[in-house]
């Protein structure tokens, strides 16, 4: 077994050998999750050292669907990040899902689910990041969406979590669909579903940029880009470790992946980089707003996730190898500091029982490493120097370079903002006076957090080896061999100057706060308000009244009504009649003397039919029945047909005697009810039986217009009848219908009879049923 | 011989369990084995089909045209077999559950027996009469349970399709009087022949009757109250099993015989399925109960089916086979499921769930993949729209449902639910585990629909 094999084996296993052990035993689901996340972390350390062969197999050659998988610098990337921030998170989660089991009075089997979903959550990630071909991705790509609709919704009790969740699927997983047609175009126009095929040979084109716009958007539904961000604060009613996940190495990640992932052939078109750009910025800015005035810890850090990304996808379209190296370098700082704040966040709630960074305060007393664990994490996400994510705004900053002025403006003020908020929310949390009572929290709330943090501050010291990781990532997006060396510059490059105007402008940001605050809040709850969650919210809501209002319609006039049957059926011939040319000429024989009473008798059967349908009381229909019948078999008599005639004489009298003899069985209350149901008042009665005249007329008249249109062509020459009469002598038989009835058409017989048994099997048992109970 | 083995088989052990109480277990495993040897009977016939080609025998030995003919190609045999596995899901379930009738095993049989013939003959007036076999055995179905509500949609059920049975059959006369072939070949080589036009009225009372069996709009009206009225193990051999006919009859009828009505009728054809995808949906959305909007989800679903007729051709043939394969397990596993408890039924109703939303690994991906596919060839943004938009439909009113009944505390526990055994629940967890195969693997299912779709080679220019 090679190196990327054990890593996509390792990864995709995790999740069901923990819900395994953990239906066998729950006790087990902990160890059995930490023990397999930290083997599939191992598998992608390795391949990061020496990346396997590409997996490349036969999937569904009917459509060329290909099992294709490389651990490609890309891959490896976002696998430690999966697997790694992955093992922090579980490792965390051991110790916070059963308190937070318990304080939902749940049992606690319930964290073998927790367990075995988010794990498939990494193992889908896995998968997701090594796949090549087009229908795989989408496969993995959806996998993510149904863990996290079952992890945002762990807590499927309270109505919060399920509107989150639902809200969750709806976006990714319709942006997904867009995905999957783009996938299709491509495999349609260059004929092949594999990425490196398709890079080599997609010549931009109408068709591909359509194509790729849909994979764009549902990139950036998933990374939570303005305007299909909303779903993501409302996702923060998950449990904390779910949050924590999902916003530094799953799902986000996954969209800024996908972005990655197709981004040789995003750039083959300028408009592309620049969509992206205006996206990313809106994002940038309109995260770091929100982010700025929220109360709620998991909500400020929601809103500074869509701003991170909006980060990173606007370095994807200011591209280059400072952009795109950067973004990767980018993903990597955001990732591991990000995870560290949610997890803070976590630890808080469980310490304090406070959500609202106004009800918690001076905790750098009581919980000391975790202040400073988290202080890292902040910094690194603010760009402090000395920590990791200096180096990443440096890339930023060095890509807004070259691309003019304003963006230098926007960057800057961005990351003014970032700063800004983490401030906020580094001191809200640990700062000011103590608020509040504290409970000791276990070690395993803390230690994961400490290693975040540390590495944060290690990235800041020796950022050669995540450079390393980023560079390779980066160079599988621009196709080239550039690589990263970050390092301090004493000097006064322009990068530096932004960086210090950043954080000077951000420590002003701060200290000013009283300033803006009230204004800036009030514009983030307008907002928040009339944002796109509302149209979502208002579009569901509409196209359920919608519903309920065409439902009451069919319920109240159309369902069980033979009308709906027979008034469309009547109406396609009519369409037929006026769309088609459809050959209609009517033929007319003329009249014979002899047909006379051929007409008089057709002329019987009809008023006989129409009687049928008038009488109220069952005895006058069935016997306007019988006189149909009986007519018919006249007709078919002076057709020249005895032996049909006889046969049909036989059945009406037959069935004139089963009816007659039925309706003698029936309780005399039964007999004489009205045959049109007369629950409804009379008016509408009467109303109803006009319609429905009307109705039967309009469909009898087109019954009768096919009929005659088909009798008016022509008998066709040579009929299997004539085969029929000259094959009867060989079938040993005298007359010809019985031959055909008991040989050429025995088939038919057979299956009629059967026809007939089952009608009789289905009416003894509905009559026994009642006797013998 | 193998083409009426599977056929015999379910005829004869049909027969054999009407004079049996089938409330006893062993008939409703004997019929479960019967099923079981059909199936194994039509897989042979379908490796033969695949290594040698269609299959044909004539009743009687008479010369083909004179006797019955039956044929076996990969569509009828697909369409044979995917029948056959709902009709083994749905009386499994129904034979663990407790037949609650004697004659319940026998008419799953007769149905079973009834829809091989229909797959299989060659024949235009025996197809009605494997149809009208079919259909009985499906009236007497519906009104099985004990309550008025089944009956009542027993008779529903009954009077529409009787009116549908009577269009056909006047269809069928017509062609007879215009042809006077009643061999399918035979029809289709005269009516080649004959001017597209004279031939177009009697197309359309056929596919009119079609349209019933699938329930398409307008002709849905008696479907949801025929799928909600019935117990689920008669709603999943409906929409599983017995709407197959419709799918199957618009394909031999239209794309076999009729070829050049069907490409007249196409964008009468097109109009329907966008009517009805949208309608159905709509419907579906704000409906209050999981038989309710599974119902209204059908109507929906028989509209993408539709849409892949209307555009034709090997690869839109191919696209509704495929639909109609996924949609059936889908109905199949949505209906058996509705009425269960536990966590388990929980996940084979998700799958279910995410299958008809179309989210892999769930197999219905697969089916709305077909159509972007065929649309994507040939450009085609109306249909690539319209799936689009059935999709968004399809997501929110699936789980606004699915969070309804098994995420929300009070419905979940609510008496609507009832207690089953495990190997009820084994059963539809194992339609789920199918469901989630074709995802993860899906070349037999392209594999059999692209064959399938390949049946008549007919291109449309």
């Amino acid at each position: 077994m090679n190196a990327t094999v054990f890593l996509l084996l390792a990864a995709l296993s995790a999740a069901p050998l923990t819900a395994a052990f953990g239906a066998a035993r729950p006790s087990l689901a902990r160890p059995v999750a930490i023990l397999t996340t930290a083997i599939a972390f191992l598998a992608a350390l390795y391949n990061a050292f020496r990346p396997g062969p590409a997996i490349d197999k036969e999937w569904a050659p009917a459509w060329g669907m290909r099992l294709h998988l490389e651990a490609d610098g890309l891959a490896v990337l976002f696998a430690l990040l999966a697997t790694g921030i992955g093992l922090a998170v579980i490792i965390y989660s051991s110790g916070y899902i059963p308190l937070h089991l318990h304080h939902e009075h749940r049992p606690e089997e319930d964290q073998t689910r927790f367990f075995a979903f988010i794990l498939m959550f990494m193992g889908a990630m896995t998968g997701l990041v090594m796949a090549q071909d087009l229908m795989l991705i989408f496969l993995f790509w959806d996998l993510t969406a149904i863990a996290s609709y079952y992890l945002i919704g762990f807590d499927s009790q309270k109505r919060e979590a399920r509107v989150s969740a639902f809200m969750a699927l709806i976006v990714t997983g319709i942006s997904a669909v867009g995905f999957l047609i783009g996938a299709l175009m491509l495999d349609a126009e260059f004929g092949s579903f594999q990425l490196p095929e398709l890079i080599a040979s997609v010549v931009p084109n109408y068709e591909s940029d359509i194509a790729l716009v849909l994979i764009l958007i549902a990139a950036l539904a998933k990374s939570a880009q303005v305007p299909l961000h909303f779903w993501l604060p409302r996702a923060m009613t998950a449990p904390t470790p779910v949050s924590a996940y999902l916003h530094s190495a799953a799902m986000v990640a996954a969209g800024v992946f996908l972005i990655g992932r197709f981004y040789p052939l995003i750039v083959l078109r300028g408009w592309m980089l620049d969509l992206l750009l205006v996206v990313g910025v809106v994002s940038m800015v309109a995260g770091g707003l929100l982010a700025l005035t929220r109360d709620n810890m998991k909500q400020l850090l929601a809103y500074s996730t869509i701003a991170q990304y909006g980060y990173i996808v606007t370095m994807f379209g200011l591209g280059g190898k400072a952009g795109v190296l950067g973004a990767m370098f980018a993903i990597i700082a955001h990732g591991l500091a990000k995870s560290a704040l949610f997890l803070t966040a976590g630890t808080v709630t469980e310490a304090t029982g406070a959500r609202e960074l106004s009800a918690v305060g001076g905790l750098r007393h009581s919980m000391p490493l975790l202040a400073l664990a988290s202080g890292l994490a902040a910094a690194s996400l603010a760009a402090i120097p000395l920590t990791m994510g200096f180096f990443k705004d440096e890339y930023f900053f060095e890509a807004a370079t070259h691309h003019g002025r304003l963006m230098q403006v926007i960057a800057v003020v961005a990351a003014a903002m970032t700063f800004c908020y983490l401030a906020r929310f580094w001191k809200g949390i640990f700062g000011g006076p103590i608020l509040g009572t504290v409970s000791p929290v276990p070690n395993v709330l803390l230690a994961p957090i400490v290693v975040l943090g540390a590495l944060s501050l290690l990235g800041g010291f020796w950022p050669e080896p995540f450079a390393r990781v980023a560079s390779n990532a980066g160079q599988v997006s621009l196709l080239s061999t550039d690589e990263l060396h970050p390092a301090y510059h004493l000097s006064r490059t322009t990068e530096n100057i932004m960086a210090a105007l950043a954080i000077g402008s951000g420590v002003l940001l701060f200290f000013s706060r009283r300033v803006w605050f009230a204004t800036v809040e009030l514009a983030s709850d307008l907002g928040e308000k009339i944002g796109p969650e509302r149209a979502f919210r208002a579009g569901v809501l509409n196209l359920n009244n919608f519903s309920d209002r065409i439902h009451w319609i069919e319920v109240r006039d159309l369902r069980s009504r033979v009308a709906t049957v027979l008034a469309p059926a009547a109406l396609m011939v009519v369409i037929t009649l006026i769309f088609t040319n459809a050959d209609s000429s009517f033929e007319l024989q003329k009249p014979h003397r002899d047909d006379l009473t051929l007409i008089m008798m057709i002329g019987i059967a009809a008023i006989a039919g129409v009687a049928a349908a008038i009488p109220r009381d069952h005895f006058s229909m069935a016997l306007a029945l019988s006189g149909v019948g009986f007519a018919l078999s006249v007709v078919f008599a002076l057709l020249r047909a005895p032996d049909v005639a006889l046969v049909a004489v036989l059945v009406e009298t037959l069935f004139g005697v089963l009816f007659f003899a039925f309706l003698a069985l029936l309780p005399r209350n039964v007999e004489h009810a009205d045959v049109v149901p007369s629950d409804e008042p009379q008016e509408l009665g009467h109303h109803h039986r006009v319609r429905d005249s009307v109705l039967a007329a309009f469909g009898g008249l087109l019954a009768f217009l096919v009929a005659w249109g088909v009798l008016s062509r022509p008998a066709p020459v040579d009929s299997v009848f004539e085969r029929y009469v000259d094959l009867t002598p060989a079938a040993h038989g005298g007359a010809i219908v019985t031959v055909i009835l008991a040989d050429f058409r025995g088939l038919d017989t057979m299956g009629e009879i059967t026809v007939i048994g089952i009608a009789f099997l289905g009416i003894a048992t509905f009559i026994r049923r009642r006797r013998l109970r | 011989m193998l083409i009426v083995l599977g056929l015999g088989i379910l005829w004869f052990s049909g027969v054999c369990a009407a004079i049996l109480d089938g409330r006893r277990r062993w008939v409703g495993f004997a019929s479960v084995a019967a099923i079981l040897a059909a199936i194994a009977a039509l897989v042979a016939l379908g490796m033969n089909v695949r290594d040698e080609g269609p299959q044909t025998m004539t009743a009687g030995g008479w010369p083909s045209g004179v006797g019955i003919g039956l044929t076996a190609d990969m569509l009828g045999v697909t369409f044979a077999l995917l029948s056959l596995g709902v009709l083994l899901a749905a009386l499994t379930f129904e034979v663990f559950n407790g037949v609650r009738s004697q004659s319940f095993p026998a008419l799953v049989l007769l149905l079973g027996a009834g829809l091989t013939g229909v797959f299989l003959t060659a024949d235009a007036f025996n197809f009605y009469v494997f149809f009208e076999i079919a259909m009985i055995s499906s009236y007497i179905l519906t009104g099985y349970g004990d309550e008025g509500r089944q009956l009542r949609s027993a008779t529903i059920f009954v009077i529409v399709n009787l009116l549908g049975s009577a269009f056909f059959l006047m269809g069928i006369a017509a062609l007879y009087h215009q042809t006077g072939r009643l061999d399918m070949a035979g029809i289709a080589a005269r009516v080649a022949l004959l001017n597209p036009t004279s031939v177009i009225l009697s197309a359309v009372l056929i596919f009119t009757a079609f349209g019933i069996k699938l329930g398409i709009f307008p002709f849905h009206f008696w479907l949801p109250a025929v799928y909600t009225g019935t117990r689920p193990a008669v709603a999943a051999i409906l929409s599983g099993a017995v709407a197959n006919i419709g799918t199957y009859g618009l394909l031999r009828w239209g794309g076999g015989m009729l070829p050049d009505e069907l490409h007249t009728a196409a964008p009468m054809f097109f109009a329907l399925g966008v009517i009805s995808i949208l309608y159905g949906s709509l419907q579906a959305l704000s409906r209050r109960s999981v038989a309710e909007v599974v119902a209204y989800s059908s109507i929906g679903q028989v509209g993408f089916i539709l849409v892949a007729l209307a555009i034709g051709g090997p690869a839109g043939f191919a696209a509704a086979v495929l639909f109609a394969i996924v949609n059936a397990v889908n109905k199949t596993l949505l209906f058996l499921s509705e009425n269960l408890r536990g966590w388990l039924t929980g996940f084979a109703f998700a799958v279910g769930a995410f299958s008809v939303a179309g989210v892999p690994p769930a197999g219905g991906f697969l089916g709305k993949a077909g159509l972007f596919q065929v649309a994507a060839q040939d450009d085609n943004w109306i249909v690539i729209a319209l799936v689009v938009v059935g999709s968004v439909l399809s997501f929110i009113y699936m789980f606004q449902i699915y969070q309804r009944r098994f995420w929300t505390p009070e419905v979940a526990e609510s008496a609507n639910a009832v207690a089953s055994p495990v190997s009820v629940r084994a059963v539809v967890v194992v339609l789920a585990i199918i469901t989630l195969l074709i995802g993860f693997w899906p070349e037999p299912v392209l594999w059999v629909s692209e064959q399938a779709g390949q049946s008549f080679a007919t291109t449309r220019p």
